[in-house]
């Protein structure tokens, strides 16, 4: 009997031997893609490639543990003020696994949407961080120029640090999601079903 | 206990999601305490087998089994829990295999024993011992990744031993080692008296000298099976399978044992060509 | 815990548990968040650059405040010219008019980014990653949950061990940096997919081992902690009372 790929089946998440090494590798994952985007000099973060990863192939619950666990490990070993942003990692993990289950990265046409979707979310859960944080900056160069001569002009902190956020990643998220969808359709169907959770 | 043995009849794999079957109506049957060679041409269903005598199959990785295995009277699956626990299993890939969680290599080691919740003392022993065997003594504080390819898989294989298992599956388990490496290798097999091995390596030489049976799958099917001698023997002109150097070189030699067969191993060539 | 270097057990530091250093790093960062003047963040300051002077550990923390130091920079420069409630000149350079509300709240913020990462430092710089593993599987999380948290430790050496490979390879080769940022990142594909297909393929495999091994087997025996800590518990307690405390107040203080 096949399983029905309801949006009911998205939420079950067990902590199972194939998601506890599927974790930590999208962390590692995380952390090769910004390296990556940090030697090229890209003018995008890439740090969430593996999060989306783990959403496509365990579900919305996988890609949050994920995206928690690499801010959090990130703040505890290599840059503290990452662990705040667990919260946008974690919201980025869910929205990828709601979108991948309804059919949204399964087309090249449809990834673009989906993208500006997961972006938006970023950029909601991000925004109140950089205030409270960094008094609205996001630490990208001509982001912060951006949010700087927006408040010259009197626009409101949070419109404009949310537009200095939002214009940030959607650069970064659009790009993300393409290459997650590039990987998602070359990887082999056995490492796919592995991954899925199929409980004999 | 002696006329225990393991039978596979009219076994059949695939795995879900595929359309090939991955082996193909293997009836073959082996005694346990024996050790059995698997050879043939890479994706020949070597692996696959290895995986259905560890459990891996249908349970971690799902699969379709058709046909009955069978340990002595019982059904394989019903007795697969608890042979588990008596099974040391060696992946292909030797760095993958360690845990991930391990500082050093003694942790490495004693991973399968403090799982199964033995005390300390017991512990130190056993992984004492196997790192003795294996030639780790010198690295017990190094971490596990520090180590060379061949190093790594001798680690792997001494984890496997360290719970003293009853039954040794190894998949191509001298890939990386050197000659040297290889050699201790094998004569540390040979010497092993109470184990049911299976191994899958492309080192005939090595396999026709310790195996009691070699079976050869070719595209999932059993192609042959019996002795070392019977077995490459009945294959020599088949391209698909490597033969040992002793039986190629009496062929070109035309060398042959007093009842017609040539000779697989370095000594019975020697025997022979003595006559 | 960046690196695997042994902690000297008998310094004060090592006595010190884990949870109970991440505790204080979420106490002192409450405490600061609390505070709403930067005179005031002076102390917490003080109190964390002293817990890692006393602990002579300070090689990682220039990398730690380098970035931020530099943020904090701009933060004074952005929010002192254009912070919405500006109205009190405090200084004037040429053209560019700095006003001291902005001044003092990005000083504030500033602060308490310092106090954030200095607590944290003492963390970083005075665990290693098997004590924090072992610490947690003793105080009660699964081996799997601890697997989940701290196996992560362990892959990030490994994947920057695989990735400067690939850029010493690439560098022989001799790729000449593109212009665009999409020919950039085509540039990475080629590369980034196979190692992204090999990591998940290694997952899979030590994934299977894991099980074969038994690692979630309930025998399990956990592991025997050789440190002596001071007061343990008790120092969880009350710790987490002062966090409480903080939330509680800084609750009360928006609220008024």
């Amino acid at each position: 009997m096949e399983k029905k790929n309801s949006l009911q089946n998205v939420w079950k998440f067990k902590l199972s031997a194939a998601t506890v090494t599927l974790i930590p590798a999208a962390v590692g994952i995380n952390y090769v893609a910004k390296a990556f985007a940090e030697g090229l000099k890209l003018p995008l973060w890439l740090g969430s490639l593996g999060t989306f990863l783990a959403s496509m192939l365990a579900g919305p619950i996988a890609g949050a543990i994920s995206g928690f666990i690499n801010n959090i490990i990130y703040g505890l070993t290599l840059s503290p003020i990452s662990t705040v942003y667990a919260l946008t990692s974690i919201g980025i993990g869910i929205a990828v696994g709601i979108l991948h289950a309804r059919g949204w990265f399964a087309s090249a046409k449809k990834v673009l949407p989906a993208a500006i979707i997961i972006a938006l979310v970023s950029a909601i859960i991000s925004t109140p961080l950089n205030v409270i944080f960094w008094g609205g900056q996001t630490g990208i160069a001509w982001g912060d120029a951006l949010f700087a001569s927006m408040i010259a002009k009197h626009v409101s902190i949070w419109i404009a640090s949310f537009v200095d956020e939002f214009v940030l990643d959607l650069l970064d998220k659009v790009v993300v999601a393409y290459l997650a969808f590039l990987i998602y359709k070359q990887m082999p169907k056995r490492m796919i079903y592995f991954f899925k959770g199929n409980e004999n | 206990m002696a006329s225990r043995q393991i039978a596979l009849k009219n076994l059949s794999v695939q795995y879900l999601g595929f359309e090939d079957w991955v082996l193909k109506e293997i009836t073959v049957f082996a005694p346990v305490g024996a050790k059995i060679g698997l050879v043939g041409p890479s994706k020949g269903g070597r692996s696959t087998l290895l995986n259905l005598f560890a459990g891996i199959i249908p349970k971690i990785i799902p699969a379709k089994i058709k046909g009955k295995v069978t340990l002595g009277d019982n059904d394989y699956r019903d007795l697969a829990p608890e042979l588990r626990k008596t099974t040391g299993v060696v992946l292909q890939d030797s760095a993958s295999q360690l845990s991930g969680l391990a500082d050093s290599v003694y942790d490495e080691l004693a991973f399968a024993l403090v799982n199964r919740g033995l005390d300390p003392l017991t512990i130190q022993d056993r992984v004492a011992a196997v790192a003795s065997q294996f030639d780790l003594e010198d690295y017990l504080e190094q971490a596990p990744t520090a180590l060379s390819g061949g190093q790594m898989q001798r680690l792997a294989i001494a984890s496997a031993l360290a719970l003293n298992p009853q039954f040794l599956l190894l998949d191509d388990p001298t890939s990386q080692m050197d000659p040297v490496g290889r050699q201790h290798f094998f004569s540390w097999l040979k010497q092993q008296k109470d184990q049911t091995v299976f191994i899958a390596s492309g080192e005939v030489d090595d396999l026709a000298e310790v195996c009691d049976q070699i079976w050869v799958l070719e595209a999932g099917r059993l192609a042959a099976s019996g002795t070392p001698q019977a077995v490459f023997n009945q294959l020599k002109d088949d391209p698909l399978v490597a033969k040992p150097t002793s039986l190629e070189l009496a062929k070109r030699l035309k060398i042959k044992r007093p009842d017609g067969s040539y000779p697989v191993t370095a000594s019975e060539l020697k025997e022979a060509a003595g006559k | 815990m960046i690196g695997q270097a042994a902690i000297d057990q008998s310094k004060w530091y090592a006595k010190v548990d884990p949870i109970s250093k991440l505790l204080l790093i979420a106490g002192f960062t409450l405490a600061s968040f609390v505070i709403s003047q930067p005179l005031l963040e002076l102390p917490l300051l003080a109190a964390t650059a002293l817990l890692i002077m006393f602990s002579r550990k300070t090689k990682g923390l220039w990398a730690m405040t380098a970035f931020s130091l530099f943020l904090i920079m701009t933060m004074l420069l952005i929010q002192g010219l254009f912070w919405p409630g500006n109205h009190t000149l405090a200084l004037k350079a040429g053209i560019l008019l700095f006003y001291q509300e902005g001044l003092t709240h990005a000083l504030l913020l500033g602060c308490r980014i310092l106090v954030i990462i200095f607590s944290t430092c003492f963390f970083i710089e005075t665990t290693t990653i098997s004590e924090n593993a072992k610490y947690l599987e003793a105080a009660g999380l699964s081996y799997k949950q601890v697997y989940v948290l701290m196996s992560v430790c362990y892959i990030l050496p490994e994947m920057k061990q695989n990735l400067q490979k690939i850029q010493l390879a690439q560098r022989a080769r001799g790729i000449v940096p593109a212009k665009s940022v999409w020919s950039r990142v085509e540039m990475i594909v080629p590369v980034l997919v196979p190692l992204i297909i090999k990591t998940f393929q290694m997952a899979i495999n030590r994934s299977i081992s894991l099980q074969l091994r038994g690692y979630d087997s309930p025998e399990r025996r956990k592991p025997e902690l050789k440190q002596e800590y001071w007061l343990g518990h008790k120092t969880h307690l009350a710790l987490s009372l002062i966090c409480l405390f903080l939330i509680g107040g800084k609750a009360w203080l928006l609220v008024k």
